[in-house]
């Protein structure tokens, strides 16, 4: 009996010993920082080198750094904030960060600000962010993240295509009727096989929800009350299903789902003369090593009073609370997190993952003699974010795909979509409120 | 000295148990860890509003009522996965069993049968869904080319498969038949049990092969039976991922699972307190269907048991 209780007490203190084997940890304040480059991924030695600066930087904090792929990181988040287990510092979503500020997990960024300004710290400059960002990162007045990465949306045209045709960069539609007339001509069809198509709303990152801003209308009103069922609406999304009428929506599916099938991009295989994508398209073409000649352009918008705007969004910077107030860790997290928002650091964090930084001093510099960065960047001014919808907080990704896809394979009609749409979303708010 | 013999003993007997419970104690520790507890958490959330975020609210049983009574997709996600199962569990047994009498041959090169129809069993679940997606593709999949010279002939149009609303339940189910070398291998292991003799004497009875198979081997297989079906019931009710990966529940819910509408409640909604609702619906409409099932138990015959 002692000597089995003997063993454990051996286990015990070895498992204790190898934990303390760290020895630049010694003394230091320790630091989680949780990111998207997990070990193996191509930009973890590079973000990790970031990381071992900051820690040999200074002899207070020590910051432990762990990657998890895309994929993983949401999930394990989400749960890890449920359970008080957050990383001190983390990687988040922008559009929803006021529901976690609403919900008192998040440290307030604007009190660090504050005391780094009543000190005479060099503090965060929030100047150099996107103002559409900030604004989705404030709840009351105070900001409680903030703008680490940005995204946007643009035309991405193929100029091989174009000149195929006869066509230039300067002929890059700027409207909807513009695009429709460029698109047909650089159509190709053999029989009933579709070979190639100059465009369709529906495919890439063209989103119902960027139409309906681009036509000065939006999903949801002032009190998050869905507003589908306006003549504007349904003009739009018959707009995007019938943008190409000439080819059955069973042809145009199946075009669409031989690229999602063989995992190729669309665009990057030339398949697709002008689609809208995100900044990782052009990311995607420099890991495909594309030789195609392309440009980026604004999306065209509504021949009348359309808006030059797009989706876009990003991750968020934001200190965790865990159940705990103001302490040394959540102070080490903010000394972390100001290096990481600062010029030099965005620099070289967009180097390693090809991010568009949402320090925009950091990425005048980043896209210096890059035209498609800079016109990227430059769109970033344009993007607006998705609201957060407490009761539907998926409503543009799954509650919105059900019937949206269901009106793409040619089972419902423009109106049908947009009605059951309106019925699902109303019976959501009327259940979420029953339950507060 | 009996008293002192028995204090030894007593002392003995108290440090075995000692010894019995710090044995058991990993189990014991993870079974009330990570067993009891979530599962007792999970019913005391099932009355709350909580959102994984803020502090639950105690809301009674308004998340029961609001999923019995003013959820539309509650009952289609529940009728989808009835469906499913109703389909998918007898079928599966089916092909098993017809698997398990094929391959329970003595013929060369038998090994490697079994291995073959057992091996989809190991393809991870996503590859599986991947490669079934390209041959279920209507346009230029190989199910739909194999089958064009049907469709010529009765002047139809190629069937859409998992695209369309109509068809795309059965395409998971028919799919998923591609892994019934697992229940095959069950079945398989309980017929080498069956002992020979009962069918020497049915030879000399002069029973042929149909009669030997219905009234000796799928009676005596009838354990194994019922323990497949009774799995591929708790299995068929918590189905998702293929769903997930090829469909993503659509079109128009068509294969919108139940576990799947729980998932999305949990994660997509951040509705702790209704998912774990739902959790708990599920868990009794299981329990009661495999109550019913376990009645079946009468119609099993064991080997060895005379009675």
């Amino acid at each position: 009996m002692k000597k089995l209780l003997l063993v454990m007490l051996l286990m015990v203190g070895v498992f204790a010993l190898s934990a303390c084997g760290d020895e630049e940890v010694d003394g230091k304040i320790e630091v989680t920082f949780w990111h998207l480059s997990p070990v193996g991924d191509e930009s973890y030695s590079q973000v990790k080198k970031i990381v071992r600066d900051f820690n040999n930087s200074q002899d207070v904090y020590y910051v432990n750094e762990y990657g998890f792929s895309f994929w993983d990181y949401w999930d394990k988040l989400n749960i890890a904030v449920a359970s008080n287990t957050a990383p001190d510092v983390g990687f988040s979503t922008i559009d929803d960060n006021v529901h976690r500020a609403q919900r008192n997990v998040l440290f307030n960024i604007s009190d660090f600000i504050a005391a780094d300004v009543a000190a005479g710290i060099e503090t965060v400059n929030t100047n150099s962010f996107y103002s559409n960002q900030l604004g989705f990162l404030t709840y009351e007045d105070d900001l409680y993240g903030l703008p680490f990465t940005a995204t946007t949306r643009m035309l991405f045209y193929n100029l091989d295509h174009f000149a195929e045709v006869g066509l230039t960069a300067d002929d890059v539609p700027t409207t909807w009727s513009e695009l429709q007339v460029v698109a047909k001509q650089l159509d190709i069809v053999d029989g009933n096989k579709i070979e190639r198509i100059g465009f369709d709303p529906t495919f890439g990152q063209g989103t119902y929800m960027g139409y309906l801003w681009q036509s000065g209308l939006d999903y949801f009103d002032d009190e998050l009350q869905v507003t589908l069922n306006t003549q504007g609406h349904y003009d739009v999304l018959d707009w995007m299903v019938t943008f190409n009428n000439e080819y059955s929506r069973s042809q145009l599916n199946s075009f669409g789902e031989a690229n999602t099938i063989l995992g190729i991009d669309p665009f990057a295989a030339g398949r697709v003369s002008m689609v809208v994508g995100t900044d990782g398209l052009y990311q995607t073409l420099l890991d495909y090593d594309s030789t195609m000649n392309y440009a980026v352009a604004p999306i065209p918008v509504p021949d009348e009073d359309g808006v030059r705007v797009n989706w876009g969004s990003g991750f968020s910077l934001e200190l965790y609370k865990n159940g705990r107030e103001l302490d040394e860790k959540a102070q080490g997290a903010w000394e972390f997190s100001k290096y990481l928002m600062s010029v030099s650091i965005q620099v070289e964090y967009a180097d390693a993952v090809g991010w568009i930084m949402g320090n925009t001093e950091a990425m005048d510099i980043v896209a210096e003699g890059n035209p498609i960065i800079t016109a990227l960047v430059e769109e970033c001014a344009y993007a607006v974010d998705k609201l957060f919808v407490p009761y539907a907080p998926a409503w543009h990704a799954g509650d919105w795909f059900q019937y949206y896809d269901q009106l793409k394979a040619g089972d419902a009609t423009v109106e049908d979509t947009l009605k059951d749409a309106i019925d699902w979303y109303n019976e959501k708010q009327t259940n979420y409120n029953a339950t507060q | 000295m009996a008293t002192q013999k028995n204090k030894a003993l007593g002392k003995l007997r108290s440090e075995e148990r000692v010894l019995g419970y710090i044995f058991a104690s990993p189990w014991l520790i993870g079974l009330i860890i990570l067993g009891v507890f979530p599962i007792a958490l999970s019913f005391y959330l099932s009355f709350t509003n909580y959102d994984m975020l803020g502090a639950p609210g105690f809301i009674w049983f308004t998340n029961y009522r609001i999923l019995l009574s003013n959820d539309s997709l509650f009952y289609t996600a529940l009728f989808n996965t009835l469906y499913h199962v109703a389909i998918s569990v007898p079928l599966g047994l089916l092909v098993g069993i017809i698997l398990a009498l094929l391959l329970n041959s003595k013929i060369k090169g038998m090994g490697i049968y079994r291995t073959i129809y057992y091996l989809p069993n190991v393809v991870s679940v996503v590859a599986m869904s991947l490669l079934w997606l390209w041959l279920f593709q209507p346009s230029f999949g190989l199910v739909n080319n194999l089958l064009s010279p049907i469709y010529n002939f009765f002047k139809m149009e190629p069937l859409l498969w998992y695209q369309s609303s109509d068809m795309s339940k059965i395409t998971l189910i028919l799919m998923g038949l591609w892994t019934a070398g697992g229940s095959m291998i069950i079945y398989l292991a309980q017929m080498q049990d069956i002992p020979s003799e009962l069918y020497e004497a049915a030879d000399i009875d002069g029973a042929n092969g149909l009669q030997k198979i219905f009234k000796i081997t799928i009676p005596l297989m009838t354990p194994s039976i019922v323990f497949n079906f009774i799995r591929g019931l708790i299995g068929g009710f918590q189905d998702l991922t293929v769903s997930y990966i090829m469909t993503k529940g659509g079109p128009g819910h068509s294969t919108y699972y139940y576990s799947y509408y729980l998932f999305d409640k949990m994660m997509s909604d951040n509705a702790m307190g209704m998912a774990s609702a739902m959790a708990w619906i599920l868990l009794v409409i299981t329990l009661v269907i495999t109550m019913g099932a376990l009645s079946l138990n009468k119609y099993v015959f064991y080997l060895g048991d005379q009675s």
